[in-house]
């Protein structure tokens, strides 16, 4: 029975004065305490009872975590804290990286998006999380600060399961950065809701390209949301489109790869057998407007 | 009131005037329940509920909760014997010796604070013997179901329900008229059909709140967000062994309702605790995911059909048999399964029909009124195999209908005769605004079009006596006072009643003030707000009272003029006379009365009008035929039409355009009729593309708006075309009828014939994307 | 369970006010200052009842901490009436029959404010999408939309108006 409190938890909000303080308070109460940016996953788990957190720990307004920046040799970083609304705006990402913007805008309702971030989506390790697969397919690194000081991680691995991560006790993510993407790129992102807009994912497809030296002309990257535990990208689909000259049939059989690839449940969304389906379907059609964008 | 007299109709009646609460609503101003200020010594309560669908109390401990400090009052089923109920007392406040749905309150605690409340609730114990649920009606209706009551022959029930004892069936209404056996070999076409509707939510932005509160003296005050304050007062009352004079509720503004604030939910709970609670109020809340199953939910329906018509497309027989699921009280869906059963033909004319309309305990969420009262589940039905007759006869859809569909004079199946109605010419308009006839291209290559149509009746639901009464008083600025029991939820009662009065009076409508909340201490009384029965019955009573409170004036003025008050009349708010062209404003009289001439005396009073309104006519019907006089008071009826497309990649259904007609005798404010049936549609279209609560071994397993999609913003269609009709009601004011759950009710049927004119396959609501894939796919529509 | 003391200006009164540390927003404004002008539907950033202003962008705030306000300017929907003047959103869904049963309403002002703020002329799909997070089960939405439609004139009509002095 799902039967969630009024309101929240008792709880303490911590606001550390830097990020080594942030560090070490996250590392000495382990499992007892949270960092949030948006909170909008960790106040409704909190609310659900599924996290029990003692200390909520608030680094939003620490240094650089509310800034956008780009530079056309090193390419662009999002501050951690950097609500998503701030992200569609911003003429950097509109003019670059207009994918994250498309899949930004497709995440819950306006008002949500004033608070939720994309470093949020991704910690939150949601396999429904929609801006996960654009920041996978433009090469997204997160900037992390932790016991032992600043570091990067990739995306690729980033993911272990269902609300899982490899995020150690103490460590905060500080920022996504990202790559200056190659010349003449194109992305989409398809999210399939049960409304029209303001939905869960009940299948999410991000498709990305750009022209390189290979047998279609182009470098293709795919990436699912909701079909599995974590984000997934098919690599086999990746590589067909890849390996071979784009035709209407190098197109189907991608998405029947990508179907093939991945390994949905069934929930309250929707079946298994339906979201497969969908996965095939969706690629095709985010390929094809790929390949019409790229044109 | 005679027909005559309703030709010549007053200013502002049938203008459509602005709401006058809107600009409270525009504000923040308007007070709802949860608004309401108690101060510090308020009480949160939370209430303990069951974790199984079907189980026996073994124990209940509730010593640790009460220990723990900030808890003042804990309760439990023990504390509170009496049952209580609407129409069968099958219910009680807290379960006693077993729970029957998931959710079911067993204890209650108020606390200083709500997290308090929280704690103790899982400090209290209780230890089940889980019993085997009843999921599904079907299964429930048979003689090997186990027994979700049984002691149902020993409940309280009014003399119109008829339950079973020894069964699952706490009602059984039956239609037998004609011989339907012997009308099937003559049928040129049959059609037979099972359709499973699921239960939904009402899902109203405000959920349940009510505060409790008793006195010294034991008097009880309940603050409820309400859409029935004197059937609550009625009940609670009488549950708890106290007179109903000593219970009072005050109900502010209803953050919409729909039928889940109706009869008595939640609201007995804090009344409970409060009698312990020392004088201090205490307040429930109930949270959104409780607001979803814990309280009213719409029954789910079985419903096996079978039509057939002769060679030229006249209906002949019908047959219906219709399996509601009650959940685990039927106090109020008892009533919903006689309604289902006296329209059970929808709104055509049937010579020979069989009815088996049956109200199923089960250990599901609790059935309740829902805007249509059962209407939008059978109509899902019927409108389904009428499409499908008129396909298989090789009759056009719209032509079928417009031979089938009831007109005035026609015997009903209850043997009722019908009243003159606009139902052919709502079909006509809404065929009309969807281009019927005309196939459209898809827009697209992976598109598929279709367009359907469906139409209804509706009738209210209520006991054959449920009444109204008005109260105005003129006020020394010569503005009217109106004190009405019937309750704003959004649907514009008050706005209307004004509009009633200002005209029946002669004042200009800003004269006109509705006296709120509604309190059962000072409003006078109203049965419910529910049926769509406000605008008719209390607008009635409304029109009675200003016609008493003119006369009164002009006896007065008469008098101290000397004339004849025929000669008289009211014009925006000032008194004059044809005859001898004088002229007073009512400023002068409605408090103080006239001054004779010559300072003489004085003449008149405080002009208080009064009336009220209880329908007369109804009668009885037989429980094994279902036959009677007259079965209700009256339908308002109606169509409703989409055209649609549907995407081969993804099944999702987009509509084009869509059109309502509905026949409310007289419009006493057009915009606002027009703002019902818009509202009404979305809601209709709502529950039928996105919505069901999915409830697995008892349990629903989408209690949130994240689970449970309802239609926002980017769901409407581009294009909705409303449509008034009005064809007289004999007894309402001025010729009115309801409107307020008539536009959903025809929405699944609508919808579902325009999605098999697009893929020609018939589907169980909802049509989600997934739903109308799958079909295609299995279809061989797609691969 | 730590108290903060924060000080944050709502409709542009400066309020002193201790929160617990799980106290959200919408909680402070209605149980703490009892401006129970914002509406409380699901507690969970679902429904858009609780839609507030905060520094200028319409947030749930029953998802964000009332602790998180310090210093914080919020305008709620009793805020949005100035000098005795209705905003026009106020004015456009008022006249356009935009409430029903008013619950989903100042949520849905507040949207509508925060759209008009990003942009003035909004089309009807821009209109749509901003209002997806405010749920309204009553009117079906049509005259909301109509409502913003009409917002967005009585806006310009009035920014004319003083651009040009005329009237
Ligand atoms: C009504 C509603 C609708 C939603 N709809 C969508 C949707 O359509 N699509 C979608 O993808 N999501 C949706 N979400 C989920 C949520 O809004 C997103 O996942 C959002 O991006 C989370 O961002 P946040 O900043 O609010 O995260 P937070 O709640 O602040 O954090 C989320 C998780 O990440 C961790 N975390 C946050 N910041 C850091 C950091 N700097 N370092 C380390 N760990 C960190 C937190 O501890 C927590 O575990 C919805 C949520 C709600 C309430
Ligand atoms: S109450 Fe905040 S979104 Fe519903
Ligand atoms: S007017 Fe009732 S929810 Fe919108």
């Amino acid at each position: 029975m799902h039967n969630p409190r009024p309101g929240l938890p008792e709880f303490d909000y911590v606001r550390p004065a830097s990020l080594s303080e942030a560090s070490r308070f996250l590392a000495e109460h382990q499992g007892e305490a949270r960092p949030f940016m948006g909170g909008t996953d960790t106040f409704v788990r909190m609310r659900d009872g599924f996290w029990k957190e003692k200390y909520i720990v608030d680094v939003k307004r620490l240094d650089g975590m509310g800034d956008i920046t780009f530079d056309p040799s090193t390419g662009l970083t999002i501050g951690a804290a950097v609500n998503m609304n701030r992200v569609i705006d911003s003429p950097e990402v509109q003019e670059h990286y207009p994918l994250l913007a498309e899949a930004a805008k497709t995440v819950a309702s306006f008002q949500l998006r004033s608070r939720a971030t994309i470093v949020g989506n991704i910690c939150n390790a949601s396999p429904a999380g929609d801006t996960i697969g654009a920041c996978i397919v433009m090469g997204g690194v997160l900037k992390v600060h932790g016991l032992d000081g600043e570091r990067e991680v990739p995306l690729t691995g980033f993911f272990v399961g269902p609300g899982k991560t490899v995020l150690k006790p103490g460590d905060i993510v500080t920022a996504i950065r990202f790559p200056v993407l190659p010349q003449g790129h194109a992305g989409r992102y398809i999210k399939l809701g049960r409304n029209a807009l303001s939905d869960l994912a009940i299948v999410g497809v991000t498709a990305f390209a750009y022209p390189d030296d290979t047998p279609s002309g182009y470098r293709f990257k795919l990436a699912l949301a909701s079909v599995a535990p974590v984000p997934l990208v098919p690599e086999k689909a990746e590589e067909i489109l890849t390996g071979k000259p784009i035709t209407d049939e190098t197109i189907a059989e991608a998405a029947q790869a990508a179907m093939d690839a991945c390994n949905p449940i069934d929930d309250v969304r929707g079946s298994a057998r339906y979201r497969k389906y969908m996965v095939r379907n969706l690629t095709r059609r985010a390929v094809t407007d790929v390949l019409n964008r790229l044109q | 009131m005679a027909l005559a007299e309703q030709t010549k109709i007053p200013n502002p009646i049938g203008e459509s005037m602005p709401r006058i609460d809107v600009f409270e609503k525009v504000t923040g101003a308007a007070v709802y329940t949860d608004d309401i200020q108690f101060g510090p010594q308020l009480l949160y309560a939370r209430v303990k509920r069951s974790p199984h669908p079907h189980a026996l109390i073994k124990k209940i401990d509730v010593s640790k909760a009460r220990a723990l400090p900030g808890v003042k009052v804990v309760v439990t089923g023990d504390d509170f014997p009496g049952h209580i109920g609407l129409y069968l007392k099958d219910k009680h406040i807290f379960a006693r010796d077993r729970v029957r749905f998931v959710g079911e309150p067993v204890a209650a605690v108020a606390a200083i604070s709500e997290e308090i409340a929280e704690k103790a609730l899982d400090l209290i114990e209780v230890e089940y013997e889980p019993l085997e649920p009843v999921l599904d009606p079907v299964y429930g209706a048979s003689p090997e179901a186990p027994l979700v009551h049984p002691d149902l022959g020993e409940y309280e029930v009014v003399n119109f329900i008829f339950p079973k004892p020894g069964t699952n069936i706490s009602n059984h209404f039956k239609i037998r008229k004609g011989d339907v056996e012997a009308a099937w070999p003559k049928c040129a076409a049959i059609v037979e059909r099972t359709y499973h509707i699921p239960h939904v939510q009402h899902v109203p932005i405000e959920p349940h709140v009510a505060v409790a509160k008793v006195d010294e003296t034991g008097e009880v005050t309940l603050w409820a967000s309400s859409q029935s304050p004197f059937a609550q007062r009625n009940l609670i009352a009488k549950t708890l062994g106290i007179s109903q004079s000593d219970m009072r509720v005050i109900a502010p503004y209803v953050g919409g309702g729909f039928g889940c604030k109706a009869g008595v939910t939640m609201e007995a709970i804090p009344v409970a605790i409060a009698q312990k609670a020392k004088g201090r109020p205490v307040k429930l809340r109930l949270t959104r995911e409780e607001e979803f199953y814990t309280n009213f939910v719409r029954q789910g329906l079985v419903i096996k059909l079978k039509v057939g018509c002769d060679k030229d497309g006249n209906l002949l027989a019908m047959e219906n048999t219709m399996y509601w699921d009650g959940g685990a009280s039927t106090e109020y869906g008892v009533n919903i399964t006689r309604a289902g059963g006296y329209s059970s033909t929808g709104p055509f004319d049937i010579p020979n029909v069989k009815t088996d309309s049956m109200c199923v305990y089960t250990n599901h969420p609790i059935g309740g009124a829902y805007r249509g009262f059962g209407m939008s589940e059978l109509h899902a039905g019927i409108g389904q195999v009428m499409d499908e007759l008129a396909e298989k006869i090789g009759m056009d859809k719209v032509e079928f209908l417009k031979r089938n569909v009831v007109q005035g004079g026609d015997i009903l199946g209850t043997g009722m005769k019908m009243h003159p109605t606009g139902i052919k010419e709502c079909i006509d308009k809404v065929a009309e605004a969807l281009d019927w006839g005309k196939k459209a291209e898809p827009s697209a290559p992976n598109k598929l079009r279709g367009k359907g149509i469906a139409v209804m009746w509706k009738a209210p639901a209520m006991p054959p006596n449920a009444g109204s009464s008005a109260v105005i008083e003129l006020n020394e600025d010569g503005t009217l006072t109106v004190n009405i029991g019937g309750q704003e939820i959004g649907q514009g009662t008050f706005t209307a009643m004004a509009q009633l009065a200002a005209g029946v009076m002669g004042v200009p409508m800003d004269w006109v003030r509705i006296a709120g909340p509604i309190d059962t201490q000072y409003s006078p009384y109203e049965w419910q707000t529910v049926a769509s029965r406000l605008t008719w019955s209390m607008g009635n009573a409304v029109v009675a009272a200003a016609r008493d409170a003119r006369q009164q004036v002009l006896k007065v003025v008469a008098e101290a003029w000397d004339e004849d008050p025929d000669d008289l009349d009211i014009v925006n708010g000032t008194v004059v006379s044809y005859k001898s062209e004088r002229e007073m404003s009512l400023k002068d009289i409605g408090i103080y009365g006239i001054n004779k001439e010559g300072d003489t005396g004085w003449i008149g009073g405080p002009i208080v009008g009064r009336g009220n309104f209880m329908p007369t006519y109804v009668t009885g019907l037989d429980p094994e035929t279902g036959q009677g006089n007259r079965a209700v008071v009256h339908y308002t009826t109606g169509a409703q039409g989409f055209e649609i497309e549907i995407d081969k990649d993804t099944g999702r259904l987009e509509i084009i355009r869509a059109a309502s007609a509905f026949d409310v005798g007289k419009a006493i404010n057009p915009d606002l009729v027009r703002a019902q049936i818009e509202g009404g549609f979305v809601q209709g279209m709502s529950s039928a593309i996105f919505e069901e609560m999915k409830l697995v071994g008892g349990e629903m397993k989408n209690p949130s708006f994240v689970d449970y999609r309802i239609a926002t913003a980017a769901d409407i269609p581009p294009e909705h075309k409303t449509f008034i009709v009005e064809v007289p009601q004999d007894d309402g004011p001025f010729g009115a009828r309801g409107i307020g759950e008539h536009p959903m009710v025809p929405s699944i049927a609508a919808l579902g014939n325009a999605i098999y004119d697009a893929i020609s396959v018939r589907l169980d609501p909802p049509f989600t994307s997934e739903k109308i894939y799958l079909a295609m796919l299995d279809a061989g529509l797609v691969e | 369970m730590a108290l903060h003391r924060i000080t944050v200006t709502i409709n542009g009164e400066v309020e002193l006010v201790d929160v617990p540390s799980h106290m959200t927003l919408l909680q402070m404004l209605r149980e703490k200052l009892a401006l129970t002008g914002t509406k409380n539907g699901c507690a969970a950033g679902e429904c858009g009842a609780c839609t507030v202003m905060l520094n200028g962008e319409p947030v749930n705030s029953c998802l964000v901490l009332a602790a998180e306000c310090d210093g914080a300017e919020i305008t709620t929907v009793e805020g949005l009436k100035k000098n005795g003047q209705l905003d026009p959103v106020q004015q456009g869904i008022m006249e356009a029959g935009g409430v029903q049963c008013g619950f989903c309403t100042p949520g849905v002002l507040i949207s509508a404010r925060a759209l008009l703020d990003r942009n003035p002329t909004p089309s009807e799909a821009d209109i749509k999408a901003a209002l997806v997070g405010n749920l309204c089960r009553c009117t079906g939405y049509f005259r909301i939309i109509e409502g913003v439609k009409r917002a967005a004139k009585i806006q310009e009509a009035a920014k004319e108006e003083m651009t040009y002095g005329i009237g």
